[in-house]
């Protein structure tokens, strides 16, 4: 593990240096408080350090109050060590955000001691953030397929259309439903259906940009949304999805299934200022034109006239089956 | 060949508490021992020229650098006379006492580092 030494004084450092080398300990020592600053707010710097309370430019405390102020991605376990034995000095140094204090001269095994104290905090915080990581996963994917969840994926449209109306610029609405799913569901069973759905979104995934998003909004449905896109390139890139997703079958635990999606779509640009809700609507037409046009094909939805309607708001969809 | 865990009584540095803390390790110890030679006479001069100036917030500073660096290497009476001097610093004592206390630092420091240096040849050895 890796640890940060800050004294001043070049033979405390050496011994309490070569003292942590020899206990395992990954060292990096600097002789001031700024630069102990600067270490232990990289991203990649020590979580444990020992401090020297007196060094010159920033002391041990105000390290402690800097890190604390600055470095909010991961804990820092922080021991100061001090001459200074009066209580009062104590509760300043531990108040500064420190998390021990170590009396010099330090005893060597108590010193471990104390430093395994500190990996044993960090250990814990450590599975507390994946502890963490992962609820906020799952409660912003989709369980079956891992991309965003129907929540998520209604938020950043909702997030799109404002940018996009903010900066003059056009956001690719696709809604793109499964063909035949029922079929796949009735014929192979449920298992190979979300076989199927998982081969899709992986696939839909690999179809788009790194900063476009692509959803489950429904049972086989699919929401994608591209934003800051050319409006004369936009069929053609539906059109590319759609051959991404239909160009080799999905191996499935029944064999190869053919497997094809209708899409519609919706440039922003086109429809001005709209709720979201209406906008879902007009897209969930022009994907159900594509059904009705024989499936595996893209539709836009076209506005009638031009739109001049009041703020975007997000709510509820329409559900439609299929 | 000496023993260099069993020194006299009157040693200033007390050579047992020094290799424990090093766990025993002479080449670690002569590397401190060559540090404390390089920075030790710088310090114990700039103390001399802080108490003659009067100038009592850096005689704490130093007092308490050679207090530390005394105390790592188990050099116990004279770390004593830093920490008296640092002490003296933070209550604001009277020149007199700092004059005494400084005067009382010089004689614990003057005979270390012809000791240190015969200690460092002994390990050597």
């Amino acid at each position: 593990m890796k640890i940060l030494i800050a004294d001043d004084e070049a033979l405390s450092r050496r011994l309490l240096e070569k003292t942590l080398e020899r206990a395992g300990y990954e060292v990096v020592a600097v002789e001031n408080g700024r630069a102990a600053v600067r270490q232990l707010c990289q991203s990649d710097g020590p979580r444990l350090a020992l401090l020297d309370w007196v060094m010159p430019e920033l002391d041990g405390p105000g390290v402690c109050r800097e890190v604390r102020r600055q470095q909010e991605e991961s804990y820092v376990y922080m021991v100061l060590l001090t001459s200074k034995e009066a209580k009062e000095d104590i509760v300043a140094g531990l108040e500064s955000g420190a998390d021990d204090y170590l009396t010099k001269p330090f005893n060597v095994d108590e010193l471990k001691a104390r430093l395994r104290t500190g990996e044993r905090i960090l250990h814990l915080e450590g599975r507390l953030v994946e502890a963490r990581e992962m609820m906020r996963f799952k409660a912003t994917h989709d369980a079956l397929t891992s991309i965003w969840n129907r929540g998520v994926i209604m938020d950043l449209l909702g997030r799109e259309l404002m940018r996009s109306q903010r900066e003059s610029a056009c956001t690719i609405v696709l809604l793109g439903d499964v063909d035949h799913f029922k079929s796949v569901n009735d014929t192979h069973g449920h298992l190979v259906g979300d076989e199927v759905l998982q081969e899709i979104a992986r696939r839909l995934l690999l179809s788009i940009r790194s900063y476009d998003f692509v959803g489950r909004y429904g049972g086989e449905e699919f929401l994608l949304v591209l934003n800051n896109c050319k409006p004369q390139f936009a069929e053609a890139r539906a059109e590319d999805i759609r051959r991404i997703v239909s160009s080799r079958p999905v191996q499935t635990l029944a064999g190869p299934l053919n497997i094809t999606m209708s899409f519609g779509l919706l440039l922003s640009d086109a429809w001005g200022v709209r709720p979201v809700e209406e906008l879902l609507h007009e897209v969930d037409a022009a994907l159900y034109a594509a059904k009705a046009a024989g499936r595996n094909c893209v539709r836009v939805a076209k506005p009638p006239v031009e739109p001049d309607l009041p703020m975007l708001s997000v709510r509820e969809p329409i559900q439609r089956s299929r | 060949m000496t023993n260099t865990n069993q020194r006299s009584g009157d040693s200033s540095i007390d050579f047992a508490e020094l290799l424990e803390r090093v766990d025993n390790d002479r080449e670690l110890l002569l590397d401190l021992m060559s540090i404390f030679k390089e920075d030790f006479p710088r310090h114990v001069r700039e103390l001399s020229d802080v108490v003659a100036a009067r100038d009592i917030k850096k005689m704490t500073v130093v007092s308490h650098t050679l207090k530390g660096m005394l105390a790592n290497l188990a050099v116990t009476r004279a770390t004593s006379a830093a920490a008296k001097l640092e002490q003296l610093g933070r209550e604001g004592g009277a020149e007199s006492e700092i004059a005494e206390a400084h005067r009382a630092f010089q004689r614990e420091v003057q005979g270390l580092l012809p000791e240190m240096e015969a200690y460092m040849a002994e390990v050597q050895r």
